[in-house]
């Protein structure tokens, strides 16, 4: 039942504003109702939209009559501020889904949706002000006004156009409209809305009766009592029930701004304290068309896209020193209310103006000093590279070292390793280590076929081992044969020229064949120079030939001139023909 | 040079100063006492050590804590405390030979546990770096020289799993959700992985000469489309966006020497500082539209010496911590 009675209380309301502010062609008409959880604040109560609307990018003036988009786009914008506030609270970044996104407001759009986060105590602020007063406060050139009158020119100011605020008293709280548009005073204009919108209407839904319009205010969220007396005070005991409710009801509200709220109360305390004295006169109803100076140092725009310094930075400077703490009281709850809407601006980000008591470390980047640079860096990001590709060097080293002490340890100690069984674990895990270092050495040795694991590793072995033997025999059957043959030669380098031309020609045998050719040619090479220095006498190791896998290496030393060493190396598979001119090369060298 | 950096430090409580008696490069602060920095030294040799410091941002004073100070045998390449404001102990883990975990209690230093991910040697291969996930604070992740990242249970103390991330050393990672990580490497790419589907990664950019390394990784919490990383002998700060893969949205290149230490702002999705041998270190803000002269950082901080390490933590979003020579200092944003 309450809540039906305070949505139509709501419902009603929002028709009525709605109706007031498009009678007047205003962009938005707000109500700011006593808050619940503050005594003797004034924070929002309803609210209508009735300015520009941005949509895919373009701004569309939104057409007047009609009523359905406008109740729609103000529902919106409620939604997405209750999101957004939400989202703040909640422990994942990503924003609960809205109709709308950030991106898709308009300045005065966002001026609105800031707005719902304001709390006004009574006396302060501009509707605080109206409603201490019990008067009409008509504010031109608000986005000019000063910030101890109006608190949210800043706003005003970011979105630019917004330029007349007006605030009047209105059942037990106060109705605020504003439009883009420069209007004069205008007090019939205030009582044309009052009477032929507002309260003709509001007849029908608030009964003179003081009980029942207790009670139904009540559930809207606006304790009618609060008119007489500033204090609030809950007389009935149904009014517990009524706190948790709105607590709820509100909480999305609530866990957005409060932080944010309450440490703008207290600037805006000291700013009353302050600003009383100063501004009695000015805060008559007559508009402050005009303040000195410009306040605003840095202003991050409302959609966040980029932060405009308009003032040099002694400027700056000089401004704060003059400006009063309201002025950062309202500055830096602008900035935590865009940071906690949007997530996208830590608060002390914003510039050299803070509410902290201390200043930033850092230096705006404009008044960097140049000379201040360290002179050309020899070795670019040293420790980061020591970090990276040294310290790994360093465990690496430590562990071959260590494994070499625990070696010499097993050494001496060999005996008393098996004393406890831990020891023992430890020798045998050492042991197993060294079997498997020695495969890798062995796998390093012996052509395999990619397969690495133990078995592979001796079947490689064994197979290759007897491959070597065979290969042993037959070279040797091939020099008992060439020795033989050898007696027929007359002179060794024509053989050796001779064998080279008849492989030059078959050089395009297969791979096995090839090789095979070359262990001959390497042959007909020994046993010629072993001819050779059979006649000159010189030692028998003057030609070695090594075939390992692939590598076919063939050394020889030339007996006419002792001082020629060749080194011939070929691959499986390398021409003979390579083989050839290299030989043909050292020959015409001797 | 004493006056250039007199003058760009205004007030002298905005930087809170911790001289130490070895080099630093290792650095973290608590969530679970915000108090509590960790500093880890930088000495080529077996003692190094983890020393353990009282931040008091009303007295600005940075003092050490002499009975939670501990040996690490190698100097620790990264430190990092756990998480989570609500985590039940004040845990602390540091890599190097091995990813260890230390309990930092009032009065002493426990150490917890020491987690090698090789199953057949008591030796594990270098640790480059790693990162805590917040979302699942029991997951550590873990880089290594040689090509894997490392997947640690940490509660279980055991080996989630174990992938082979890059062709060549993998050199920083960083969380970004519950289950999903990127790496660098000094093969010169950023690589996405999901540990739902192990088998595939995503190539979200290839520095652009060939084989240049990329150093060191950041991804931005506050908003994971976007991610940070430096590359080996340049000033550059690449930005990228995972949704343009290959391209990078932004390439910041103020510093006027080689850059070596990124982090994000941990309450805001477009501000990123970063530190580098130009001793400066700059707050970026970045903006939705590039100018055609490239991107300014926002202010900027002069520390005299070449800045190795910059820390800008979620327990003091106030505060950036920089670490240069044989001082750390505490800057107020």
């Amino acid at each position: 039942m309450a809540t039906a009675n305070q949505k139509g209380v709501t419902d009603n309301l929002r028709n009525q504003l709605a109706l007031a502010v498009r009678s007047i062609q205003w962009s938005y008409a707000v109500f700011w109702s006593f808050s619940a959880k503050q005594s003797g604040s004034l924070e929002w109560g309803e609210g209508y939209y009735n300015g520009d609307i941005k949509t895919r990018k373009t701004v569309q003036a939104v057409e007047l009559n009609s009523d359905p988009l406008g109740l729609q786009r103000s529902d919106q914008l409620r939604e997405l501020f209750e999101s957004l506030s939400l989202g703040e609270t909640s422990p994942q970044p990503k924003r609960p889904t809205a109709a709308l996104s950030p991106e898709d407001l308009t300045d005065t759009e966002w001026y609105f949706l800031v707005c719902m986060s304001f709390v006004f105590n009574v006396g302060q602020g501009l509707p605080g002000r109206s409603f201490a007063k019990n008067d009409t406060i008509w504010l031109r050139n608000a986005h000019l006004a000063d910030t101890k009158l109006f608190s949210r020119s800043l706003l005003a100011k970011v979105s630019e156009r917004l330029q007349t605020v007006v605030c009047f008293p209105h059942l037990g709280g106060v109705v605020e409209l504003g439009t883009t548009e420069l209007v004069a005073e205008d007090r019939n204009l205030i009582q044309h809305i009052k009477t032929s919108f507002l309260e003709s209407s509001s007849d029908t839904v608030i009964n003179p009766n003081h009980d029942l319009v207790y009670q139904v205010l009540d559930h809207a969220n606006d304790p009618e009592n609060n008119l007489d007396d500033v204090e609030v005070c809950s007389p009935d005991t149904s009014s517990d029930d009524f706190a948790d409710n709105v607590l709820i009801e509100g909480s999305s509200l609530a866990d957005g701004a409060d932080g944010e709220a309450s440490r703008l109360q207290n600037w805006q305390f000291k700013d009353d304290a302050i600003s009383n004295g100063l501004n009695n006169s000015t805060s008559s109803s007559d508009c402050v068309s005009q303040t000195q100076g410009n306040p605003v140092t840095v202003v991050q725009q409302l959609d966040g896209k980029k932060t405009s310094d308009n003032c040099m930075p002694v400027n700056q400077e000089c401004n704060q020193q003059k400006s009063p703490p309201g002025f950062n009281g309202s500055d830096v709850h602008y900035q935590s209310v865009l940071s906690s809407l949007l997530k996208s601006s830590h608060q002390l980000m914003l510039g050299p103006n803070r509410n902290g008591k201390q200043e930033s470390s850092f230096i705006s980047w404009k008044d960097r000093k140049l000379s201040s640079r360290l002179p050309q860096i020899l070795s670019p990001q040293r420790l980061l590279k020591k970090v990276l590709f040294e310290v790994a060097r360093m465990h690496e080293n430590a562990r071959i070292e260590s494994a070499k002490q625990k070696d010499k340890c097993d050494d001496h100690s060999g005996q008393e390793a098996d004393e406890v069984d831990r020891n023992h674990v430890l020798s045998e895990r050492k042991r197993r280590e060294k079997i498997s270092e020695r495969f890798s050495i062995l796998v390093s040795l012996v052509p395999s076929g990619g397969k690495v694991d133990k078995v592979s590793i001796l079947d490689h072995t064994i197979e290759y081992l007897r491959e070597l033997e065979r290969k042993v025999e037959d070279l040797e059957s091939y020099k008992e044969a060439t020795e033989r043959e050898s007696t027929t030669q007359s002179k060794a380098h024509d053989s050796i020229e001779r064998t080279s031309d008849n492989y030059g020609h078959s050089k395009f045998g297969s791979i096995t064949k090839l090789l095979g050719n070359k262990r001959k040619s390497c042959d007909t090479e020994k046993m010629a120079s072993e001819n050779k220095r059979g006649r000159s006498s010189s030692s028998t190791d003057s030609i070695t030939i090594s075939i390992t896998d692939k590598d076919v290496l063939i050394e020889m030393r030339c007996s006419w001139r002792q001082c020629v060493l060749v080194e011939s190396k070929g691959v499986k598979g390398a021409s003979a023909g390579a083989i050839k001119q290299a030989l043909q090369r050292i020959i015409k060298k001797c | 040079m004493e006056n250039s950096t007199q003058e760009s430090h205004p007030r002298p409580e905005n930087v809170v100063t911790y001289d130490s008696p070895y080099p630093i490069y290792a650095m973290a602060i608590s969530a679970v006492n915000r108090r509590r920095v960790a500093v880890g030294s930088f000495v080529e040799e077996l003692k190094n050590h983890v020393d353990i410091l009282s931040f008091s941002e009303d007295s600005s004073s940075l003092k050490p804590v002499p009975s939670l100070s501990f040996d690490h045998p190698y100097p620790p390449t990264k430190l990092l405390f756990h998480p989570s404001v609500s985590a039940p102990s004040n845990l602390l883990a540091s890599s190097g030979d091995f990813l260890r975990l230390w309990e930092v209690k009032d009065s002493s230093i426990v150490a917890v546990s020491t987690l090698n991910n090789s199953k057949t040697s008591e030796y594990s291969a270098p640790l480059t770096s790693f990162d805590w996930n917040e979302v699942e604070p029991r997951r550590i992740g873990t880089s290594s020289i040689d090509t894997t990242c490392t997947i640690w249970d940490i509660e279980k103390g055991a080996v989630e799993t174990q992938l082979i991330a890059h062709d060549k050393e993998v050199y920083d990672i960083a969380w970004g959700e519950a289950g999903v990580f990127a790496s660098v490497s000094a093969d010169g790419s950023v690589r996405i992985f999901d540990l739902r589907d192990k088998e595939h990664s995503t190539i979200i950019y290839e520095s652009p000469m060939p084989d240049t390394p990329l150093l060191r990784l950041a991804w931005n919490k506050q908003d994971l489309r976007y991610m940070a990383t430096i590359l080996m002998d340049s000033n550059k700060i690449v930005i990228l966006d995972i949704r343009s893969p290959t391209m990078p949205v932004a390439e910041l290149e103020r510093h006027s020497a080689s850059v070596n230490a990124i982090a994000w702002a941990p309450q805001s999705c477009k501000h990123i500082c970063s530190a580098g041998d130009d001793g400066q270190s700059l707050l970026w803000e970045l903006p939705t539209v590039a100018g055609p002269n490239g991107i300014d950082p926002m202010t900027m901080y002069s520390a005299g010496a070449e800045i190795n390490q910059l820390q800008w933590s979620a327990a003091q979003p106030d505060w950036i911590a920089i670490a240069f020579a044989n001082k750390m200092q505490m800057l107020k944003v």
